[in-house]
């Protein structure tokens, strides 16, 4: 009998586990009965733990760790406060990783599977975004280990989403794109499938855009109509605003108005209509993935046979909306939003444990791998996009007599400044003592088929080969220096603050006056009448405060100003956008 | 690494691109970790893939391959110089325009910026258009290539892969600026 491996999307709101049986991919069930567990834990004292359903109830009452996902592999200063300097989260049990977090969710899982198929499960294959970097991959391998399961591959979630579309379409050979839109995260992949060989061609994405962002969205325009403070409230209240944002998320799908109810705050109407126009810079970096996966992939959106919507927030009519816009097409609707991922993690498994014949997926790496050269720039060494598994070399000489060793910075990202990407971390190359440019060591780096990275020296006159360890802790620690320096300095320079906030003023000012000059010639008979003498008045009042040399009264002319040119600004959006995208 | 002996194919430098996918898929079917493959293995047969999916790298290996070294000085064709200056144009306007825009303090003065880029975005795809047809024109000389024999044509196909090099490096950035475009412009 072939061993189980089990198939697990560990989501950001909820997560899933599921296997292959007889050839067809099927969802776990818990003892309730239900395929989707929350992706929530709660720590209670003397070691009191509950994880899905039973932690979620607790939610708005008792600290709940939800949204784990969005920590994973974070550093302390890119966590919003939510980590600890030293990466911890804070519970009444004391301080947990995000890995061990992670890790009782995925026992949870593991206990639901074990329950199910009445057998030991030590294996399984968890789904990650797919523009995950090395370091959130491994941060998820580890919380498997932690629960007790050998993690035999890393998948992305898009990529899943495919194989579980593509399963019963085996014989069709053709393209298709992925979207897939979670709670916390958003990927787009395109694939190509031709007989059996589900191959990526290009992926984008972006892992802090998801549902998540919608509930805050309409948490913050509620808390600001009954003008709460929603920022500076505690956790747990936060929470209520986020759950109650959530439910009006939901019945704003099929309704055009929904009330947002807080108790002892009070009520307010929340329109369909003003959650859409508020939800548009999230869509536009959304599309703006989904025309770069195109661009990547060297296609043109014609030439995709379906688009295919997979992720909770997919639901949302506004978000389907723009991507039909986006692919001038329909989007697949055939796979169920929450549970795809799940199934194709299990088809995945089920080809890693020999019971899935005559399919293989190919992946790619997301991000491109480099390393830092003098000058600070990134130097390419794996482009994004290229197949995993996959390799490249780089040769490192000493550039003085005598040099021991030297340091290189592993980066991953697509900026060309080197501090603009993602630092994986650093390592020492190690030198024979010798005549400068003598000694010679080449480098491997190696993706493997968990997007994971791993390296190898070879010191060429030697022959000798050294696994080398990318440390990352070094990084952490300058990275929390950097952050203290900054804020120091901030509180210094609040002496000089008026004169600050004048400059900017004066600055956005500067901008402005011209722009809107041009900005009337060009486009001013699309507007109201009202609106005009609104621009003009407001253009008088940034004139006027210019010369009273008074910051707080030039700061509000500007922002008036600003204010009152945002249609005009949106005419002459659509107008440019218009035009470039009719073309291709 | 001879790609044509990896993958089994006739030393050719026309090649239909469709029968070098089927083949390159056919061998990482079998050479892919997954199905019990080497994944050394199947690294190399990808970037055999790769090399001989683009017609600077086929020509570049087979240079190799007959002569052991390739030249990388000497003459390039006029008509490709001509290039030079109007693509180095264009990714500095693209870069310019990137950077004010990011700069930029307001809805009105980003909206404002953004008329330019219909104007922009013409210029990259003319260049893309003229690039592409120039490629294909020097791809064209490859059966010339394979029918005189390659030992016979060596300066004529160094002077062919330097012109290549250029027109692939601008090509591959013209296409990132139109890439910058789409991502400033949406990037709010």
């Amino acid at each position: 009998m072939n061993e189980v491996i089990v198939g697990i999307d560990l989501g950001t709101t909820q997560s899933a586990v599921a296997v292959v049986d007889s050839g067809f991919p099927i969802l776990l069930a818990d003892e309730d009965g239900a395929t989707l567990t929350p992706s929530a834990v709660w720590y209670g004292q003397e070691g009191a733990l509950e994880v899905g359903r039973a932690a979620l109830r607790r939610s708005g009452v008792e600290p709940v760790v939800t949204s784990v996902k969005s920590l994973m592999g974070r550093r302390p200063s890119e966590a919003d406060g939510r980590l600890t300097p030293e990466g911890k989260i804070v519970t009444k049990r004391g301080e947990v990783t995000p890995e061990e977090v992670s890790a009782e969710i995925l026992k949870k899982l593991k206990g639901i599977a074990e329950a199910r198929l009445e057998t030991q499960v030590t294996k399984a294959v968890i789904t990650v975004p797919a523009y995950f970097h090395d370091g959130q991959r491994a941060a998820t391998k580890r919380a498997g280990e932690l629960a007790g399961l050998e993690v035999v591959r890393i998948l992305s979630e898009p990529t899943a989403a495919a194989l579980s579309y593509g399963l019963d379409r085996l014989g069709e050979n053709s393209r298709v794109a992925v979207f897939d839109l979670g709670g916390g995260t958003f990927d787009v992949s395109v694939l190509e499938m031709r007989e059996g060989v589900f191959e990526v061609s290009a992926t984008a994405g972006d892992t802090r855009l998801g549902g998540d962002d919608f509930d805050e969205l309409l948490a913050k325009k509620a808390a600001t109509v009954l003008s709460f403070d929603f920022d500076g409230a505690d956790a747990l209240e936060r929470v209520r605003w986020m759950d109650e944002a959530r439910r009006v998320k939901h019945a704003l799908s099929d309704e055009d108005s929904v009330t947002f109810r807080m108790p002892f705050t009070g009520e307010v109407e929340i329109l369909r209509s003003d959650f859409e126009s508020s939800m548009a810079p999230f869509l536009d970096r959304m599309e703006s993935c989904c025309r770069r996966a195109i661009l990547d992939a060297g296609i043109e959106a014609s030439d995709l046979a379906a688009v295919v919507m997979v992720g909770g927030s997919s639901r949302i009519p506004m978000v389907k909306a723009r991507v039909s816009a986006v692919f001038g097409r329909e989007s697949d609707l055939s796979q169920h939003p929450d549970e795809a991922i799940a199934r194709g993690a299990a088809i995945q498994a089920g080809i890693l444990a020999g019971t899935v014949r005559e399919v293989l997926l190919l992946d790619v790496t997301p991000l491109s791998l480099g390393i830092e050269t003098m000058g600070g720039l990134m130097n390419v060494l794996i482009p994004r996009n290229t197949t995993i598994p996959c390799k490249a070399g780089e040769m490192f000489t000493n550039a003085v007599d005598g040099q021991r060793s030297m340091s290189v910075t592993v980066l991953q990202g697509e900026r060309e400044l080197a501090g603009d990407n993602w630092k994986l971390g650093s390592f020492e190359v190690e030198f024979e003592p010798q005549r400068r440019g003598q000694a010679r060591v080449g480098v491997e780096f190696r993706i493997d088929a968990d997007g994971i990275l791993s390296v190898l020296a070879r010191d060429v006159s030697t022959g000798r080969d050294t696994v080398i360890e990318v440390g990352s802790a070094a990084v952490d620690v300058h990275e929390a220096k950097v952050e203290q320096m900054v804020s120091e300095s901030i509180e210094f320079a609040f002496e000089d603050m008026n004169a600050r906030v004048f400059e900017e003023a004066r600055l956005k000012a500067a901008e402005l006056l011209p722009a809107v000059e041009m900005a009337l010639a060009q486009a001013g008979e699309f507007l109201k009448p009202e609106e005009r003498s609104g621009i003009e008045a407001c253009r008088e009042g940034v004139l006027l405060a210019l010369q009273s040399n008074l910051a707080p009264s030039l700061k509000s002319a500007v922002e008036a100003l600003d204010q009152a040119t945002e249609t005009l600004a949106a005419i002459l959006v659509e107008r440019a956008t218009a035009s470039l995208f009719s073309g291709s | 690494m001879d790609a044509f002996l990896k993958l089994g194919l006739p030393r050719k430098l026309v090649i239909d691109s469709r029968e070098l996918d089927q083949v390159v898929r056919e061998i990482s079917k079998s050479a892919h970790p997954d199905s019990g493959g080497d994944a050394r293995e199947f690294e190399e047969v990808r970037k055999a893939g790769e090399v001989l999916k683009s017609p600077a790298g086929r020509l570049r290996l087979a240079l190799e391959l007959v002569e052991g070294d390739l030249v990388p000085r000497g003459s390039v064709d006029g008509q490709v110089m001509d290039f030079f200056t109007p693509v180095a144009g264009a990714l500095q306007k693209v870069d310019e325009f990137v950077a004010e825009r990011s700069a930029s303090r307001s809805a009105l003065g980003k909206a404002v910026l953004d008329l330019r880029v219909p104007s922009l975005k013409n210029e990259v795809e003319l260049l893309i258009g003229g690039l592409g047809e120039l490629a294909a024109s020097l791809e064209a000389r490859f059966e010339q290539f394979d029918d005189d024999g390659w030992e016979s044509c060596l300066s004529s196909m160094a002077e062919t892969a330097r012109a290549l090099a250029f027109v692939t490096k601008w090509q591959a950035q013209l296409r990132t600026a139109t890439g910058k475009l789409f991502e400033a412009l949406l990037g709010g």
